[in-house]
């Protein structure tokens, strides 16, 4: 066993959702399952999981108020397991401090890249001033966005909206905390504000603004800057 | 229940004349031992015992036949009309006018008593029968309590006529043949008016139809008929005839509501277990799914790699998995769009963003294929449900993938009129012919088989509907479909310019 890996932490009460889980991270890291809150809270006494995937259907607790409870004190990095057309529930988990979701069913490539993706953000962090992606290099020092050496002029709301994106990038962000962080508190409920910046960025950012590469559309739920994966 | 008529007919001025006659025989001994002014007297007082007992027209007859009585037996020159002392004269006109008078006045406080005591009479029946009504529980209950009522005070048939669900009135009891009066009862029941029919107007008897009207609306109409048509007609019964209708109406409106609540805890309870069981049946066919989808797919990817037959198999295993997933979806979609219950969570946005975020979602079928999104530069932002919306692209689209396995797929938007018409368009085989309505159609499927495209279809249309747009086929001149469907244009609320470039 090498003790280096990771420990990712599975709380899930379906042991064949579990079974697959493992066998599809054993690649990733050490895998720890718990069926229930409890038994996950119980997996951080020893050493602290690096990640956890909590599925919201918990017998014993509601998932987002697990959740809520973790992110008082830890901030590993949370992906959650949840139905399709149950957006309402994944927006509570985000909100309350997810980091991304996963649809059920899901493929487990999918999955694979989703922890790795996790994993990796809490390594690095996204500390660098400059940052590239497709044709695009933003200057966080200089304030300065180009294409192929070309200035692009964004509007202070539009640099401050792709701002609060790279910083967490490839993570998922809920309508509301982009106007929270872009907007201020007080404008919670002005959605379209939102997404009318979002097509600004994606007309200036994106090769093809009606499928975009980069800045994705998480419908019901957000958006998610999805740098591209550096080549394996 | 008799009640003292007043004596309208000859009796009572047959009756009079006798009281009269006998007041002159029974004074005629008093001549010469009392004065003529104390006959007089009596005379009056007679006037008004007739006033009392038979009403003011006696009293008249009376106050007249009393003068002259007086006249001829007391009054010198005695048996002729002729008057010896012209004196006598005022004492006639006096005695007439008071006699009127005193006659006048006492049959109208007769006439007074009479009303209150019918009125009473009336008031302590009505009760009664309000306090029947209100323990009636059905229709057919109402309807016997009004008609013994009417029955016995006014001697008066009586029909009601309830409006059923689909608002035809149903008479209650039914009533055979004669269905003259049907419009007439329905005019009454739409305007709200009562209306007077004439014996060839109803069909059977002379009728009077009114509206019963509670608070909120006409419940329904009373017809009332008999071949006696003044037992109805006359003004003094319409007060009565009123507060049964309108006793009736309240009655009538206390059963409705009494359905309607009845009514809704049923649909509570049965929305309630629709509830439990979709979310039951989403919740145990979501688990093994999403093992099935996960095991097939950690297969494809073992490594050393499966022998190909076997490979081929494990994605086929997460292929149809995943289509299963796809189809259960849609089943749960249908439910809850047709139970109606679906909240939309409509926000301002702009279509591109759902067109990119349904060709991400469909990116795996759609794979290899051409896609071409045109939309119209100066499209404004359309008010929508983005989760359902996508919905509709996915099906569009995935329909175009399975239906049309060949040539470019092309996505259009633009402003047409007062909505924004978008289009998916394929280069398939296109519609059967006749096929463009009927595609939409819950489990209706196209010339090609394969599962799920009805199911997808239907759930586009009533995605579209819930947004008041409209969707529909059309067959392409040059071949394949074009899938069209509207939204409203709406005004998008302002945008605040951002303030110091």
């Amino acid at each position: 066993m090498n003790d280096d890996r990771p420990l990712i932490l599975v709380v899930e009460d379906e042991p064949q959702i579990r079974r697959f889980v493992r066998a599809a991270l054993e690649d990733e890291g050490r895998v720890v399952e718990a069926g229930s809150a409890a038994e996950a809270l119980e997996a951080f006494t020893g050493p602290g999981p690096a990640l956890a995937i909590i599925d919201l259907g918990l017998p014993d607790r509601d998932g987002v108020e697990l959740i809520r409870e973790l992110r008082t004190w830890t901030m590993l990095p949370l992906l959650v397991l949840s139905a399709r057309s149950a957006e309402a529930e994944k927006v509570a988990a985000l909100d309350a401090g997810a980091d991304d979701y996963l649809t059920k069913p899901f493929g487990v490539q999918e999955m694979r890249a989703r922890v790795r993706a996790l994993l990796r953000r809490q390594k690095v962090g996204a500390g660098d001033t400059v940052i590239e992606f497709g044709n695009i290099r933003v200057d966080r020092a200089h304030r300065s966005v180009t294409r192929d050496g070309v200035a692009i002029h964004l509007t202070p709301i539009e640099y401050r909206l792709l701002g609060v994106l790279l910083a967490k990038a490839g993570r998922v962000l809920t309508h509301r905390q982009l106007l929270m962080d872009v907007w201020g508190p007080g404008h919670a409920e002005r959605g379209h504000y939102l997404r009318i910046y979002i097509g600004h960025l994606r007309q200036k950012l994106e090769a093809d603004p009606a499928r975009p590469r980069f800045l994705l559309t998480e419908t019901g739920i957000g958006y998610r800057f999805q740098l591209e994966e550096p080549a394996a | 229940m008799s009640e003292p008529k007043p004596s309208r007919g000859m009796g009572g001025y047959f009756r009079a004349a006798l009281a009269c006659v006998a007041t002159t025989l029974l004074t005629l001994p008093l001549h010469g031992v009392v004065d003529a002014a104390n006959i007089v007297m009596i005379f009056l007082l007679v006037v008004a015992l007739v006033a009392v007992w038979l009403g003011s027209g006696p009293a008249i007859l009376a106050a007249f036949g009393g003068v002259a009585l007086f006249d001829f037996f007391f009054v010198e020159p005695r048996f002729s009309m002729a008057v010896a002392d012209a004196q006598y004269l005022i004492t006639f006109a006096v005695m007439l006018v008071v006699a009127l008078v005193i006659g006048q006045l006492a049959a109208r406080l007769r006439e007074k008593a009479l009303l209150a005591t019918r009125r009473e009479d009336e008031m302590r029946a009505l009760y009664d029968m309000a306090k029947l009504l209100s323990g009636a529980v059905a229709a057919e209950q109402v309807a016997d309590i009004v008609r013994d009522f009417l029955g016995s005070r006014l001697e008066i048939e009586a029909v009601l006529y309830l409006p059923r669900d689909d608002d035809a009135l149903t008479a209650i009891p039914a009533r055979q043949g004669g269905d003259q009066h049907q419009a007439h009862v329905r005019a009454v029941y739409e305007q709200g008016q009562p209306m007077h029919l004439a014996a060839e107007e109803s069909g059977f008897a002379p009728a009077l139809a009114l509206p019963l009207v509670s608070s909120v609306r006409t419940r329904g109409v009373l017809l009332v008929f008999s071949e006696h048509a003044e037992r109805f007609c006359a003004a003094e019964k319409r007060p009565l005839l009123e507060a049964v209708a309108s006793l009736t109406a309240i009655a009538v409106e206390r059963l409705h509501y009494g359905e309607v609540v009845q009514e809704v805890t049923l649909g509570m309870e049965s929305e309630r277990l629709r509830t439990a069981l979709l979310s039951a049946v989403s919740h145990d066919l979501r688990t093994p799914l999403t093992v099935l989808v996960g095991l097939a797919d950690a297969l494809t990817l073992a490594r050393p790699s499966l022998p190909p037959p076997a490979l081929e198999s494990a994605i086929a295993i997460r292929d149809q998995a995943l289509r299963l997933s796809g189809l259960v979806h849609n089943l749960l979609d249908m439910a809850r769009l047709h139970t109606g219950k679906i909240v939309l969570n409509r926000e301002w946005q702009p279509l591109e963003e759902v067109v990119g975020s349904s060709l991400k979602a469909t990116a795996g079928v759609l794979a290899g294929r051409e896609v071409h999104v045109e939309l119209a530069p100066d499209l404004p932002p359309l008010e929508f449900d983005a989760v359902l919306l996508e919905r509709v692209f996915c099906n569009l689209l995935e329909n175009a993938a399975k239906y049309a396995p060949h040539g470019e797929i092309l996505i259009t938007a633009q402003v047409a009129g007062e909505v924004v018409e978008v289009a998916v368009v394929d280069a398939g085989p296109g519609l059967p012919p006749d096929g463009e309505e009927s595609v939409f159609d819950l489990f209706e499927r196209g010339r090609h088989s394969g599962a799920g495209g009805g199911l997808g279809l239907a759930i586009c249309r009533a995605i579209v509907e819930v947004h008041a747009g409209r969707i529909r086929a059309e067959r392409r001149a040059e071949g394949g479909t074009r899938m069209i469907f509207t939204l409203p244009l709406g005004t998008p609320p302002v945008l605040e310019e951002e303030a110091g470039e």
